[in-house]
């Protein structure tokens, strides 16, 4: 080198060094696997990531950490490379998300865990939808194929519902931010929505991986509005769906929980107003029967009335035919007219004949 | 929306009651044709409400890509 060369204080350099680093990487993505991960002071968090070949020392702030990381963990950081005033060079991280299949479900259980142990996944918590909302908010991308299958179910199945769409990403770095910036937004309306509604269709386990943020999650769980989170296919769980109110398998089945089917409602209503006519020929049916029955039961009862009447007739008329005096003469008594004193005329009726007599005797039974 | 200001729900509860009379100690023979005619009227507006409601959605003009200030 020449004697050009510009002579630098050690912290030029350092400074100088920090320019040109910030220049060419204003931010880096690298993939590695975490070692030596520890957290000082509930604040400040050191690891190294390194790989077969390599290894650098990262630093971040804890409140950035937003998925658990533990050694042996492979992960993508967002980072900015930095040389320190000690002449260390490290990483200062931004974003660190797991990277690969068993890293994202190693997160995912751990966060899955810290959660639930906290409660945010009880039962208790969860509220009810409004059965038919007049008023819901929606979270999603509106270019993405899941909101456009929300919104086709939505309308097929029902109307007169007022709709607020916050876009915002749903995968990727940034998703999580905003999604809880749009939470946010709804939660301070002066008029709030019945429902906030976040929708996301299927994708792989690193694309869905936003709706596993802590934070995320969180916000979710503290809304003051009912939510309900429908990302990805049947088979995708995310902790979002977990804290979650309502969860539905996907955005298309979020639709179907919302709101009503017209056409179902329309065939229940004309069902009911037919049934009514079929009631009232039932209840024309009854009264018939019930008046058919009474007046067999008042012919009964008239018919025995004048048996009963025909009987006592009959009762009566033998008992005046014994009373009869032309009766008992014919059973061979007489009939004595006239005083009965010794001497007087007396006059004796018999069946058959009408006699005189004078009394010749008289004694006292 | 139909003749009247109720929404469909309240039609839906109104038509409830209807159908809840006739099951009711209080049905008469006398009354069910001209209740069985309203019912039926207001089933009719209920389909025609339902069939002309559509949602009415907005994208919000709030920006989430930042944080606002």
């Amino acid at each position: 080198m020449t004697g050009t060369s510009p002579k630098l204080s050690v912290s030029d350099f350092v400074a100088l060094t920090n320019q040109t680093l910030d220049y060419a990487y204003p931010h880096v993505e690298v993939e590695g696997e975490v070692s030596s991960f520890k957290i000082n002071q509930g604040k400040f968090v050191f690891f190294d990531i390194k790989d077969a070949g390599a290894s650098v020392g990262c630093f971040m702030m804890l409140f950035q950490l937003r998925v658990p990381v533990e050694d042996g963990m492979k992960v993508i950081i967002t980072a900015q490379p930095k040389l320190t005033q000690w002449g260390k060079f490290s990483l200062t991280v931004r974003a660190i998300r797991p990277s690969g299949e068993g890293s994202l479900k190693k997160s995912f259980e751990l966060l899955k865990a810290k959660l639930d142990n906290e409660g945010l996944f009880a039962q208790d918590r969860k509220r009810l939808l409004p059965t038919i909302p007049q008023h819901i908010a929606v979270i999603s991308s509106t270019q993405a194929a899941g909101y456009a299958d929300f919104v086709k179910i939505l309308n097929d199945r029902f109307g007169g519902v007022k709709i607020d769409v916050a876009h915002v990403q749903v995968q990727g770095a940034d998703a999580p931010d905003q999604i809880i910036r749009a939470l946010k937004y709804f939660n301070e309306q002066e008029v709030l929505p019945e429902i906030i509604v976040i929708i996301r269709g299927g994708g792989s386990a690193d694309d869905l991986s936003a709706f596993n943020d802590e934070l995320l999650v969180r916000e979710i769980a503290a809304s003051r509005i009912p939510t309900l989170v429908g990302v990805g296919h049947e088979i995708d769980e995310s902790l979002a769906d977990l804290a979650a109110d309502v969860s539905a398998a996907t955005p298309s089945n979020a639709a179907q929980i919302i709101v009503p089917d017209r056409q179902e409602m329309i065939r229940s209503v004309r069902y009911r107003v037919q049934s009514l006519l079929p009631r009232i020929v039932q209840i024309i049916d009854e009264q018939k029967t019930q008046i058919r029955t009474r007046l067999v039961r008042a012919l009964d009862s008239y018919e025995y009335q004048v048996e009963r009447t025909h009987e006592q007739f009959y009762r009566l008329t033998h008992v005046l035919i014994q009373l009869d005096p032309n009766v008992v003469l014919r059973r061979g008594y007489a009939l004595v007219r006239g005083e009965p004193k010794v001497g007087s005329s007396i006059e004796i009726e018999t069946h058959g004949a009408i006699i005189g007599a004078k009394v010749e005797r008289y004694d006292k039974k | 929306m139909t003749k009247n200001d109720k929404t469909i729900q309240e039609k839906i509860t109104e038509l409830d009651a209807y159908v809840a009379w006739f099951d009711s100690d209080d049905f008469t023979l006398e009354a069910a044709l001209e209740k069985f005619k309203v019912a039926e009227a207001l089933a009719k507006e209920i389909e025609v409400d339902l069939n002309a409601l559509k949602n009415d959605i907005q994208v919000v003009k709030q920006k989430f890509d930042t944080e606002v200030e």
